[in-house]
């Protein structure tokens, strides 16, 4: 009587985080709730291993590396209709009705995967090396829970009883920075890789990161001398990050001010989050502020049902439309940073699990484990699929899912020795055994 | 145990959710120490008003089976919003203002994330049954009503592990946070064995054939003896020879027992409680005081609380503790009188629930079973700072979530001019004073009143009429201001 999981395989979990109540309540959207703020940074003191990774990063004490963007794929992103095994009878027996029929794919020039049909935006940049992807990638210890699996991808310690996230270690580790050294854009609640000690910064946009009350610069100028005034003599708790906002506000509010024009032509769709949120990101990397680690969300890839419409037909559907907002948002992002921003930028797609294989009843897939990894920018090894590819047998499935055979955080990893200086990442990742892949130049 | 009545601000501030007109005016009825003695006996208090706006939320009542029941399709996150708005609505209007704190300090320490997908149907009844229960209780109650709750073992996995299959994160969790901490010495080995002896404990589930959700029993934690590895077990100076799975119950009740009342458990809450009340920094001569206590009065919460309140170390304690975002939040809805809608609706609540997720520290929600952090460093941030700042102004401003638009109702405030002296006063140094008096309950700093004196153009001198500014469309930022102030911020 005990233990059974709730409709796992028919085409609902019943767990919250994607069950039918969600978002019925408040107008609260579903996305909201796969992600649990955490607007704090936790301060736990320095451990042994931390003070040792600020040893790894002696040597750079005014950060000179690439400014890296995590895109997250929240809601478990299903790489096998994105990155799509192609010409693989496994696949079409599984999938048999919502996968991406052969003659549809675009090439990778790679004949085992093709790129599902609205990556075409992206397809030039996939043949000039600066876009790629990485197969079978997946998490040590698989968990198919939306909500622990994306606690622990962001905690990136497995084993370890370390309750801070990896983005905040890195940055603890690298010392002193700015205001701006890892940006949450797109919500003013950040990922738990952001727990620990480091300051960051959540913003919607640039443009709403303003103080109530406030309308112009002569205002905010007033009100920053009354809030000094008002707390002259405060602990450094409360001075510090006094002067930081007010400093994070003067440059917000010139940055508003200036105003913005995209570069070379690009685009973005001012109704996609996900392209608003990454011109954002360009603004800032070009504002030179002192970006280094952007954490952007894209959600709602929890595609239980209704993955595609119709049979064999990948031009309408959930899909569709995410994969179609997502690659007109990267070209867009690709095209106005230019080649010269694009070289000391990288930009990383993860999501907390895969999806099942096998197709469920509802046109959708159930949670699963292995899934695909994009990469882009200047300094990575791009124009193909990386990765130790596992196929799809009934064998070499791990529990009826795509095994997952490198761990996510030797791809993170591996961006952060090659292209941001790191000479380690043990304490960063511990327990992680190093072991690059190739994504990155040197 | 006496205070003189200039501590009262300070036992405010420490024990409460922040001083109000009220809380202040009963304080200096009764006295400091009636006023503490009856927050250490919550049931002599007069709750009705809140219980009333609980009444907003009647399905919080309900039993695990009963939600699973309703809920036949599983999942939703209605009970877990409920449990959150009436959270901070306990923290904003209840009289017994200590016990809320309170449990704050168990849901953090003995957390389960609210909302998390696993626990949907059983959170409120965690929190009714288990924290609310037992919060000025004895804590080994507590912690095995815990472990004997079905929140607790599926969040921590526990439902998940058998003997053929055991799942640490329990047995783990309740060595390492829930008890003796990561420091107390227990071995790798020992800690494998904690997750054998809690093997067996989980949860009755039923989801298919949809006529079984009836079952009365779903959802609520069961024993199972067949999953329960038997075999001699040892832990920290405890063990058992935990020969039958029909045994196993008692071994685990026996092992919790074991560990609510170890010497490292008792230093461990004590250093806990220190941090909440006292200081950020530890203070180790009052911690193992307060340790004694507790084994002494066989892990009793009361006299711990009440030897902590009596320190020398509280006391003299004036300035060292930050609010964090909620409390920011709670405090400034009390400071300034504000009041769920006058009606039975919950929207108002809803928005505060939204607005301290915003905030990064929405009650429960912390997403790691180690529970929100409590010391100021962990919560000094550029947005924080800013979320805190824009948050008093859209109170003080009556911009949201307050409104007295009756066909869609917030929260309500009384009118802005209500905070101002019934006589006006004769200068804008001594409006400030006034205002800081209604809303800090405590005089502003002159560089503050200077500041303040500033943004709106004039001196501390200059002469204040009905018609200025500062009394009227600036009166809102004023009181913003003054919210924003280091004053308010302390503890």
């Amino acid at each position: 009587m005990r233990r059974t999981t709730p409709a796992e395989s028919t085409g609902g979990c019943g767990c919250p985080d994607h069950g039918s109540g969600a978002g019925g309540s408040g107008g609260f959207s579903r996305r909201s709730f796969l992600k649990r703020g955490a607007a704090v940074a936790a301060a736990t003191g320095l451990s042994g291993t931390q003070l040792a990774t600020q040893l790894a990063f002696a040597s750079t004490p005014t950060y000179t590396g690439d400014t890296v963007v995590v895109l997250s794929f929240r809601g478990g992103f299903d790489g096998l209709s994105v990155v799509v095994p192609r010409a693989d009878a496994d696949f079409a027996a599984l999938r048999p009705n919502i996968r991406v029929p052969d003659a549809a794919l675009l090439s990778t020039g790679d004949n085992r995967f093709g790129l599902h049909p609205a990556m075409a935006p992206l397809l030039p940049f996939w043949q000039a090396g600066t876009f790629g992807a990485v197969h079978a990638v997946g998490q040590d210890n698989p968990t198919r829970s939306h909500f622990e699996a994306m606690e622990e991808m962001e905690r990136a310690a497995p084993g370890s009883s370390l309750r801070t996230g990896w983005i905040d270690r890195l940055l603890t580790a690298r010392g002193q920075g700015t205001s701006f050294q890892g940006c949450q854009v797109g919500d003013t609640r950040v990922s738990s890789s952001f727990i620990g000690p480091s300051p960051e910064l959540g913003m919607y946009r640039i443009d709403d990161f303003n103080l109530s009350g406030s309308s112009n610069s002569t205002e905010l100028a007033a009100w920053s001398t009354a809030l000094q005034g008002l707390n002259s003599g405060a602990l450094a708790v409360i001075a510090d990050p006094l002067s930081t906002t007010l400093g994070a506000l003067a440059q917000t509010g010139a940055l508003t001010d200036a105003g913005y024009t995209e570069a070379n032509g690009a685009v973005y769709d001012t109704t996609s989050d996900l392209a608003m949120s990454l011109r954002d990101v360009a603004r800032l990397i070009k504002a030179n502020v002192g970006l280094q680690m952007a954490a952007v969300d894209y959600g709602d890839w929890d595609m239980h049902s209704g993955l595609s419409v119709g049979t064999l037909d990948p031009t309408q559907g959930w899909m569709f439309d995410k994969v179609t907002e997502l690659a007109n948002a990267l070209k867009a992002f690709y095209t106005d940073l230019g080649p010269a921003l694009l070289a000391k930028t990288t930009l990383i797609t993860l999501s907390e699990f895969g999806r099942r294989v096998e197709e469920n009843g509802s046109h959708g897939v159930d949670h699963g484990h292995g899934n695909a990894v994009l990469i882009m920018g200047g300094g990575v090894v791009g124009g193909q699929v990386h990765g130790v590819w596992p196929g799809l047998s009934a064998a070499a499935l791990n529990d009826g899912d795509l095994d997952a055979r490198t761990d996510y955080r030797n791809l993170l990893g591996e961006i952060l020795v090659k292209r941001c200086g790191a000479s380690s990442v043990s304490s960063i990742f511990p327990g992680l055994t190093y072991a690059p892949v190739g994504i990155a130049h040197p | 145990m006496s205070y003189r009545t200039t501590g009262a601000l300070h036992l405010v501030r420490r024990l409460t959710y922040g001083p109000s007109p009220t809380l202040m005016a009963d304080i200096s009825r009764s006295g400091p120490g009636s006023w503490l003695e009856q927050q250490l006996s919550p049931a002599t208090i007069d709750d009705s008003v809140c219980d009333g706006y609980l009444a907003r939320y009647p399905r919080l009542k309900w039993t695990v089976p009963q939600v699973r029941a309703a809920y036949v399709n599983g999942g939703g996150w209605e009970m877990m919003e409920m449990l959150g708005g009436a959270a901070l609505l306990r923290a904003t209007w209840s009289k017994r203002q200590l016990f809320e704190v309170m449990v704050d300090f168990w849901s953090n320490h003995l957390n389960v994330t609210n909302p998390s997908s696993d626990v949907w149907d059983s959170r409120h009844d965690y929190d009714r049954n288990v924290i609310r229960k037992y919060t000025l209780g004895k804590y080994s109650d507590m912690l095995w009503a815990s472990a004997n709750h079905p929140a607790m073992m599926r969040y921590l996995n526990n439902a998940d592990s058998t003997k053929d299959s055991p799942n640490e994160n329990y047995g783990r969790e309740l060595l390492e946070l829930h008890t003796v901490g990561i420091d107390a010495g227990y071995t790798e080995v020992e800690m494998h064995t904690s997750a054998l002896v809690l093997t067996g404990l989980g949860v009755h589930d039923v989801w298919r054939p949809s006529n079984q959700v009836q079952d009365p029993k779903n959802g609520l934690f069961e024993y199972f003896p067949d999953d329960h590895w038997t075999g001699p077990v040892s832990v920290m100076g405890w063990s058992s020879p935990n020969a039958t799975g029909a045994g196993g119950y008692a071994v685990a009740q026996s092992y919790v027992s074991y560990l609510a009342h170890h010497p490292a458990t008792a230093l461990r809450l004590a250093t806990k409680l220190v941090r909440r009340f006292v200081s950020d920094s530890p203070i180790p001569d009052l911690a193992n005081y307060l340790a004694k206590v507790y084994l002494a009065n066989d892990t009793a919460i009361v006299p711990v609380l009440r030897a902590l309140f009596g320190s020398r170390q509280f006391l003299s304690g004036y300035t060292t503790k930050v609010k964090r975002p909620m409390e920011d939040l709670v405090s400034s809805l009390r400071a300034l009188s504000i009041l769920p809608d006058p009606g039975v609706g919950t929207d108002g609540l809803m928005a505060l629930w939204y607005q301290s997720d915003t905030m990064g520290h929405q009650p429960m929600s912390w997403a790691q079973p180690d529970g929100f952090p409590d010391i100021a460093t962990s919560w000094q941030s550029t947005n924080g700072t800013l979320e805190r700042w824009n948050l008093h102004m859209a109170l003080s401003g009556q911009w949201w979530p307050v409104n007295n638009d009756p066909k869609n109702p917030m929260l309500q405030a009384p009118a802005l001019k209500t905070y101002l002296p019934t006589t006006l006063p004769a200068t804008h140094g001594a409006l400030i004073d006034a205002l800081a008096q209604r809303v800090l309950f405590q005089p502003v700093s002159a560089a503050g009143r200077d500041a303040i004196c500033v943004f709106l153009g004039k001196t501390a001198a200059s002469p204040l009429k009905a018609t200025d500014p500062a009394v009227t469309w600036r009166l809102g930022y004023v009181i913003a201001l003054l919210l924003d102030s280091v004053h308010h911020a302390m503890r």
